[in-house]
């Protein structure tokens, strides 16, 4: 590390939130420095302080919190004792901040050159016409094309990665000596996460800048960061140079967190969670309920139980595999996978799906146009075996599932459940058939009702399909669902709120189960949750597949988390399957463009990458 | 990031669930001035219902010829009088002197105050109290609380039997309107599309008919109109705003995950619309049914005001208001003390209306 002194130097902070419940410690005694030019990556998940953190340093809390002791030393300046006027002038001057969701931080009665050329005009003293030649080269250096054309824009006419940039430009638009990244690129797509990530690079190394990059990511940490700062419940548990933290982590929390992510070169059958490498139990300090970590060894007695636990990968029959360019020969596949008997039906045919919605224009709101939300998407899925769906937003993907589901209308094709035509029957049959098929959505949130106990969500589906005979039989069965999805059946008495994320996943996956289904679409199923827990839910569907034999779809914009879980790939795009194919196949000796820009927009963490990146700096940094 | 500001705390094992309405009284308990409406509207009630056993002239209770009856009850309805007092030339005029005479072992209980909402009464029926007086010189005094009307009848009585009727008129107006409003605006919600826009449409042309006016046009059609009907118009003529709103709520929850769960799960339309979605979207309607409530008193005081309102002799906060009017000068009593009483009620109804929203309200429901 240089001997320059350093942008930013937090002694010792604490951010404690005063609420009725009592105080919340919500950045527990954390240091740490930025040098000129460097990065410091703070990953963390939610709850764990570190968005707290920033806001600290902007100095933009909450009224309910406050920091208790500490110092946030910026350029020689005490940011916690500096008054609020002088503090104003720094922020978006000498630090500036981008956030996770570029659609909500542009205003959207202005143009996006306006809005950037305001911020100029307030920190700078310049006239407008000098401001707004200046947001045409911010715009250019930040790869907006176009740019002249592009400042005159209004928000909802620019993608969200546009936005994204535009909100990077304004961040850039004073020069400051410190941005402060909060998820910037968690709401984006990957191919578009892989140029912020490039752009927001460049731009610190011909700038000079320094960055706080705050993300739940470790993928993006390494893609970026110099140094790194593990968060976990408000305090640092790590903190290092991001090579030996990803070659040689000491705290088992970062252990656990770098062990559960699908990685797409993993090996595991099954994810370590962070619970293989640490225990917590609470205790009480002077201060007040605090936990005390206990760290657990990973043997090799469980590392062998997550490698090879349960079955490899069941891949559809001989002459389809052939059919889709990946013959069973020796060394094509991966060593345990195995086929679907030749003679085997499928379980599930779609042929030629299309789902179209009419777009209106007009008095007498004419359909001029289609949206091709799905354009003719065919595939088979067996019985027993994962069907991955993967695809950036908007290809189709969830709109897909829900047509097989009949949640959304179809505009043409078949959908085959064992040999018969899903989209021909009517009420009562149809209401029959949702018995074999499920959905599980993405929101935690939004998926259970919240005026609805555990109970009678989970024993709904028993009345309407007629399952058990009495209130104690369902009873009894709901509550034999909540263990089988890891929770307790106490739990039945309780309404959603109650519950965090991961557990009203839980929750949805029995209320899914309670119909006994032989089929389940999985859409974005663990996309909203940490990593930790998504490992834990991710487990709990591989478990509930061998136990009860289930079929899946598996949709999702994660690639990792598609190729861990699935058998046979479909990648979409524009609403069609642009490949189709076992998905070590695809990763492996991905055929079409399109699958390849994915896989190599995906964060990559292996050492060598990490190594590669230092070493590019190193010659940058020796070079100017 | 909003979850940095949560607590990073476990879960706490917590104890019994409450539930959405238990958690809604919790809260709305928490406010000082709807706690205060609740409990005036509640007492309102109270007195609406025991208005006999408050003022009045016909014995609550008595024991005469050997049975028990209770013409007070006869207050409620004529028929609910027992005619043996007919018989027995009462002549409705229920004095203690008349029970000895009759009856020396007859013994009775008599209302709080004896005076009657609908006659003025006279002197010596009740022993020691002066015939009621009339005009300008029945101001407030010992016998008659709040004074007496230009025929002597007793104010403070007839507000009494007056609060059933402002009570009345507004549970069941805005009952009426609740029913229709729910359902219309769920249907249209729900089903969407071409029932949507011709329900969508009917709202539109409700909402241009004045409730006044077509009052008035009813009074002028119908040969004998009670108050009743006047609920009725005012019912049919305000579900407009819970039918929007209602509407709003189904188009939004109809959307949501766990309606189209509950969808895939192979519930049917009648489960998805009750027990999903309109258990969802009724708090929010709740609100502007409080503040209906409270115009419609406001209304049906205005149309008695106006002389259009609640038929004789029937006593209502807006008759006594509208015989005060031509006197104002002299018989302030007239005045002060049904409107008053209208400006409590309105408003109590208000706060509740307030409470209520902010008790339900999501967004200040953040700490869920």
């Amino acid at each position: 590390m240089s001997t320059a002194p350093p942008v930013i130097d937090i002694q010792n902070l604490r951010t404690y939130f005063h609420t009725e419940e009592g105080t919340v410690r919500a950045v527990n005694d954390v240091s740490f420095r930025v040098e000129r030019g460097h990065t410091l990556g703070i990953v963390g998940e939610s709850g764990s302080g570190k968005s707290v953190t920033s806001l600290s340093i902007m100095q933009l809390l909450a009224t309910s919190a406050e920091i208790e002791s500490g110092s946030i030393s910026f350029l020689g300046k005490d940011l916690v004792r500096l008054p609020e006027p002088e503090m104003r002038d720094i922020r978006g001057k000498d630090i500036s901040m981008i956030f996770q969701e570029p659609m909500t931080s542009l205003n959207p009665v202005f143009t996006v050159g306006d809005q950037v050329a305001e911020a100029i005009v307030l920190h700078q003293k310049t006239s407008k016409d000098e401001a707004r030649k200046k947001t045409v080269d911010l715009f250019r250096e930040v790869g907006i094309p176009e740019p002249e054309l592009r400042v005159d824009y209004y928000p909802h006419q620019m993608s969200g990665g546009q936005k994204q940039r535009v909100m990077i430009a304004m961040a850039l638009s004073c020069n400051p000596q410190l941005l402060i990244a909060d998820e910037p690129t968690t709401a984006l797509d990957v191919t578009i996460q892989s140029q912020i990530l490039d752009i927001l690079r460049r731009l610190r190394d011909t700038r000079g800048m320094s960055i706080l990059f705050i993300t739940h990511d470790l993928g993006v940490i390494a893609e970026i960061a110099d140094d790194v700062l593990v968060m976990y419940r408000g305090k640092m548990v790590e903190y290092g140079d991001v090579l030996q933290i990803f070659e040689n982590p000491q705290h088992p929390y970062t252990k656990g967190l770098l062990a559960c992510r699908p990685r797409l070169d993993t090996k595991y059958r099954l994810l370590p969670t962070v619970s293989d490498f640490m225990e917590s139990e609470p205790i009480e300090t002077p201060d007040g309920p605090d936990v005390k970590i206990i760290e657990k060894k990973l043997d090799d007695v469980r590392l062998q139980q997550l490698m090879t636990h349960g079955r490899g990968r069941l891949l559809h029959p001989r002459d389809e595999l052939a059919a889709m360019g990946h013959p069973w020969e020796e060394g094509h596949h991966s060593p345990d996978s195995t086929m679907v008997p030749d003679d085997a039906k499928p379980l599930l045919e779609v042929k030629d799906l299309e789902v179209h919605f009419p777009v209106r224009k007009g008095v007498f709101s004419r359909v001029v146009d289609h949206v091709k939300a799905v354009d003719g998407v065919s595939f088979n899925v067996y019985r027993g075996q994962t069907l991955g769906l993967v695809g950036e937003s908007g290809c189709g993907k969830t709109t897909t599932g829900r047509a097989i589901l009949r949640l959304v209308n179809a505009t043409g094709g078949h959908v085959l459940y064992e040999g018969r035509d899903v989209f021909a029957l009517r009420g009562g049959e149809m209401r029959a058939m949702r018995r074999n098929m499920q959905i599980i959505f993405q929101d935690p949130y939004g998926s259970l009702n919240p005026r609805m106990t555990i109970e009678s969500t989970l024993t709904e589906p028993m009345v309407i399909h007629n399952l058990a005979k009495s209130k104690a039989e369902r009873r009894d069965k709901a509550a034999a669902l909540l263990e089988e999805v890891d929770l307790k059946p106490e739990h039945l008495r309780r309404y959603p709120h109650e519950f965090s994320g991961g557990q009203r996943q839980r929750i949805s996956i029995a209320r899914a189960l309670a119909v006994e289904p032989d089929f389940i679409i999985c859409d974005e199923s663990v996309s909203a949750l940490d990593v930790s827990v998504q490992a834990q839910v991710l487990n709990l569907l591989k478990k509930l597949q061998e136990d009860r034999g289930l079929t899946y779809i598996f949709i999702s914009h994660d690639l990792s988390v598609v190729k861990f879980m699935a058998d046979m790939m479909a990648v979409m795009n524009a609403g069609k399957i642009v490949e189709f194919g076992p998905s070590d196949n695809i990763y492996a000796v991905p055929k079409e463009d399109y699958t390849r820009k994915l896989i190599n927009a995906t964060p990559r963490d292996s050492l060598e990458h990490i190594r590669a990146l230092q070493e590019q700096r190193a010659k940058l940094r020796s070079g100017t | 990031m909003a979850d940095d500001k949560k607590a990073p705390d476990p879960p706490k094992p917590a104890p019994k669930s409450p539930g959405f309405w238990r958690e809604t009284w919790v809260r709305f308990r928490r406010r000082p001035g709807g706690m205060l409406a609740l409990v005036y509207v509640v007492f309102m009630a109270l007195v609406a219902i025991f208005a006999p056993a408050i003022a009045g002239t016909k014995p609550v209770m008595c024991k005469y010829k050997g049975h028990l009856y209770f013409p007070a009850m006869g207050y409620f309805n004529p028929k609910w009088e027992n005619p043996i007092f007919q018989k027995d030339r009462f002549r409705k005029r229920y004095t203690p002197a008349k029970f000895k005479e009759k009856d020396p072992d007859s013994w009775v209980i008599w209302p709080l105050v004896y005076q009657d909402p609908f006659r003025r009464v006279g002197g010596e029926e009740w022993p020691g109290q002066p015939e009621n007086p009339t005009g300008a010189d029945g101001s407030p005094s010992r016998y008659n609380w709040f004074g007496t009307n230009q025929q002597g009848k007793d104010v403070f009585a007839m507000m009494v039997h007056g609060t059933r009727i402002a009570l009345l008129v507004g549970f069941v107006s805005m009952g009426i309107a609740a029913t229709v409003g729910i359902t219309f605006g769920a249907i249209a919600g729900y089903f969407g599309g071409w029932t949507d826009i011709i329900i969508s449409r009917l709202i539109e042309v409700v909402l241009c008919i004045p409730a006044l006016v077509l009052i008035l046009a009813l009074l002028a059609i119908v040969e004998k109109a009670t108050i009743w009907h006047i609920m009725a118009v005012i019912g049919l003529t305000r579900w407009t705003g819970i039918a929007r709103l209602t509407r709003a709520e189904f188009l939004r929850l109809k959307q949501s995950d766990y309606v189209a769960a509950a969808k895939s799960l192979g519930a049917s339309q009648l489960r998805i619309v009750f027990k999903h979605i309109l258990r969802n979207g009724l708090a929010p309607v709740l609100v502007p049914i409080t503040f209906g409530i409270a115009s419609a008193v406001l209304l049906e005081s205005g149309l008695s005001l106006l002389g259009f309102g609640t038929p004789p002799p029937n006593p209502s906060w807006g008759t006594i208001l509208r015989e005060g009017r031509d006197t104002i000068q002299q018989t302030w009593w007239l005045i002060v003390f049904p409107g008053l009483a209208i400006f409590f009620t309105v408003l109590a109804y208000n706060l509740i209306g307030e409470g209520l929203q902010e008790a339900t309200d999501p967004r200040l429901r953040s700490d869920d």
